[in-house]
């Protein structure tokens, strides 16, 4: 399948070309939030991103979860050029924490109200699917309509599935993304869990120790079977190892899981695992690496502006620079942007449980 | 073709498919107060009582609930040993999904700290991750969040899978506990009612929420050959819809109901009067209902077989997709369904009456349909050679 438009909201703007220009600007420093009382850092987006007053019209009522999702997927569509009229168009989101914000603020009606006189309205947004369905009702999308969950991987789960359903001819085009949302919870739970960057700088080929600053953000990819001239780049394949699969070679094979040699290794080490070591075995002395969570944030879903940024690198064949660069174990690094030959970028991530997943995406010709 | 080698449910209608069926067979409901915990909220609901200790895990009572249907599920298909197939895990929840401990909000809120037991639970428990390793599966493990049609619409994902060659076997359906987070919120809006839930009858005063877990296993024809499993019954098509129309309530024409119904009858490649009976969502609201019915009268005729089952179980969300998919299964292989409990006079703005009592049935189809918040609607169809 191929990537036929790319919508994006996170810290640094809206739209693909914010992002491109955010790639091509570098690290900058992420705004300081206050978590009871203790200074830190996080990745936000400015409420003016999300401002829109066309599209959102209809949903004064939802929340920043929502209104994100729905500005990356409409982004998404209008950047492929598509008339969507009369096609079979899927909506597939993903996200790992969902609508924990908009779930508190129910929590806050519950402790502040009472259980009797609490917000319908917060809680039918707290449910995990309403981003999704608010894509759906703003766009005007009839098609299938889902919304899954992991921690580590749903976004590559996501997908995965969408390439199944154009495979079957479920669907024509399908909207497939993710989307996370920070909240001083979650922010309170990370520095609980992890270690957070003083400086507000994460340091992607640190590994040990990790250093995370939270991020928030939507990304939402077109993808159809189509490959018209103005596409991105083609999403070959999505692999998900899973450690229980062990030494087993069959099934490996089965799974496809072969090493590739591709022009670029992204890496999504962002301080989401306290040790990121793991990483080591996947970068090579011959590939060049990249990481660019310092530039959106550090977060379950960061593999999607990953991919969003593989994806800009095969459509314009150029190299963007590491935007944080220390490098205390003299790994391959793009130092520089620069115009380049690129065929194939393969994006990877680990889980807690050393499972992998990779999505290898390639020039399209 | 895939094939349904394996069935496990437990609801309040019963802690596996036997019990169930006694309680469908003697039309025994048990709707009561809630005791998992303490809520001034007097609504009745459908608790699960007595889930065997085996699967008890503490704080962790929707992972309980799936542990509990899935192992029924994977000796009735006499699957032990999992290490040689690749099982895929796709199921569907509501409450799981969601870090909505209030005891640990309530100390952060007002400490600014927290213990994080309950957070290193939630992490964990991702419920098909959960699931996955436990059972030890090597093949993808999604969780579908799409409210109450989570269970249908992961039963729908794992028949993707395995017509696409992702893995050979699935582990599909849906699990949910009672929590007080959705008690609170159904009852916001109006939606639940103080007397046990009828379903499509003209004087229903709203849904009860229940919980429970339901559970498939599917497998390829190749893989069950292998294995020296036949298995009459298989999952033959699936059909999912937005309504794209509002975020609580169903299109009034029930356009996306419409649509995900026709999907998974081209898909499972039959026409409506192939079909035997229907599975209603029937959840007791006048909305849905209503909607429902009208839908179903539209495509299949005024003379079909209906029943909703939440008259047994309540309103099980996540899992309803999931227990829903038992039933009919069930349904289609025994040969009969139960009376849809609740419903005593016909609404004249429905043009279906449900059945009335047990129900003898000869069909080779039969179909079971979510509606949910969101306006997703899901439709599998179930058959029997």
């Amino acid at each position: 399948m191929n990537i036929l438009g790319i919508g994006i909201v996170f810290s640094r703007g809206r739209g693909i070309d914010c992002f491109e220009k955010a790639l091509q600007e570098g690290w900058r420093a992420p705004s300081e939030v206050e978590i009871k009382g203790k200074k830190s850092f996080a990745y936000q987006v400015d409420p003016q991103t999300i401002s829109d007053k066309t599209l959102l019209k209809k949903m004064r009522r939802a929340d920043k979860l929502s209104r994100m999702a729905v500005l990356a997927a409409a982004d998404a569509l209008n950047n492929s050029g598509i008339e969507i009229t009369n096609k079979k168009i899927g909506i597939i989101t993903s996200t790992a924490f969902g609508a924990h914000v908009t779930t508190f603020d129910f929590l806050n009606d519950i402790l502040d109200h009472g259980e009797a006189n609490v917000s319908p309205t917060t809680f039918s947004n707290s449910v995990h699917n309403a981003a999704a369905s608010y894509v759906s009702s703003a766009l005007d999308i009839e098609g299938p309509t889902l919304t899954v969950t992991q921690f580590f991987f749903s976004f590559h789960s996501a997908l995965q599935l969408a390439q199944v359903w154009l495979d079957e001819k479920r669907c024509d085009y399908i909207l497939v993304g993710a989307v996370e949302q920070y909240g001083d919870v979650l922010g309170y739970i990370y520095d609980s869990k992890l270690k957070q960057a003083s400086d507000g700088r994460i340091r992607p080929f640190n590994f040990t120790p990790a250093y995370h600053v939270p991020g928030e953000g939507a990304v939402f990819f077109l993808v159809s079977k189509e490959d018209p001239e103005n596409a991105y780049c083609k999403v070959e394949d999505i692999k998900i190892r899973h450690s229980r699969e062990g030494g087993n070679p069959a099934l490996r094979q089965a799974q496809g899981d072969n090493i590739v040699q591709a022009d670029l290794n992204i890496i999504d080490t962002d301080g989401m695992l306290s040790d990121e070591s793991v990483y080591m075995s996947t970068v090579s002395p011959h590939i060049p690496t990249a990481a660019y969570s310092p530039l959106f944030g550090s977060m379950m879903i960061g593999s999607a502006f990953n991919c969003t940024a593989g994806a800009l690198m095969l459509k314009k064949q150029f190299y963007y620079a590491n935007p944080v660069m220390d490098n205390p174990r003299g790994i391959h690094l793009i130092n520089n942007a620069r115009c380049a030959n690129i065929e194939l970028i393969r994006c990877i991530r680990y889980s807690c449980h050393s499972e992998k997943a990779a999505i290898y995406l390639r020039k399209n010709h | 073709m895939i094939s349904i080698t394996g069935l496990g449910a437990i609801s309040a209608a019963g802690r596996n498919i036997a019990e169930t069926l006694d309680s469908f067979s003697l039309n025994r409901r048990t709707a009561g107060p809630v005791t998992l915990f303490d809520t001034p909220l007097k609504y009745p609901v459908f608790e699960v009582k007595g889930i065997p200790d085996k699967y008890n895990l503490e704080g962790q009572r929707t992972l309980s609930l799936a542990l509990c249907a899935i192992d029924a599920a994977l000796k009735d298909a006499a699957l032990d040993d999992l290490s040689s197939y690749r099982v895929g895990v796709c199921l569907g929840t509501t409450v799981a999904s969601q870090l909505n401990d209030l005891e640990f909000y309530k100390s952060y809120r007002t400490t600014g700290s927290a213990p994080m037991t309950s957070v290193d639970r939630y992490l964990k428990g991702n419920l098909a991750e959960f699931i996955s390793h436990r059972i030890k599966a090597k093949g993808p493990a999604l969780t579908v969040v799409n409210a109450c049609s989570s269970g249908t619409d992961a039963i729908g994902v794992a028949l993707s899978w395995l017509n696409n060659g992702l893995c050979d076997i699935a582990v599909a359906g849906g699990a949910d506990e009672l929590n007080r987070v959705p008690l609170c919120g159904f009852g916001s809006l109006g939606i639940v009612s103080m007397d046990p839930c009828a379903p499509f009858d003209r004087d229903r005063k709203g849904l009860n929420l229940g919980e429970g877990a339901g559970v498939v296993v599917l497998e390829t024809k190749e893989s069950a050959g292998k294995r020296g499993i036949i298995s009459d019954l298989f999952l033959a098509g699936y059909g999912s819809s937005s309504d794209a129309y509002h975020l609580t309530a169903p299109h009034p024409e029930g356009t996306g109901l419409k649509a995900s119904i026709e999907k998974s009858l081209s898909d499972a490649g039959i026409q409506p009067h192939d079909v035997s009976f229907i599975n209603a969502h029937g959840t007791a609201t006048h909305d849905n209902d209503l909607v429902e019915g009208n839908v179903l009268a539209n495509i299949f005729g005024t003379g079909l077989k209906m029943l909703s089952t939440k008259g047994f179980t309540g309103h099980t969300l996540g899992a309803a997709g999931g227990l829903e998919a038992v039933f009919t299964t069930a349904g289609l292989r025994e040969g009969w369904i139960p009376a849809s409990t609740g419903f005593e006079n016909k609404d004249d703005a429905i043009p279906l009456i449900p059945v009335r009592e047990k129900t003898n049935i000869a069909g080779r189809y039969a179909v079971s349909t979510s509606l949910a918040f969101g306006g997703n609607n899901a439709a599998i169809v179930i058959g029997r050679m």
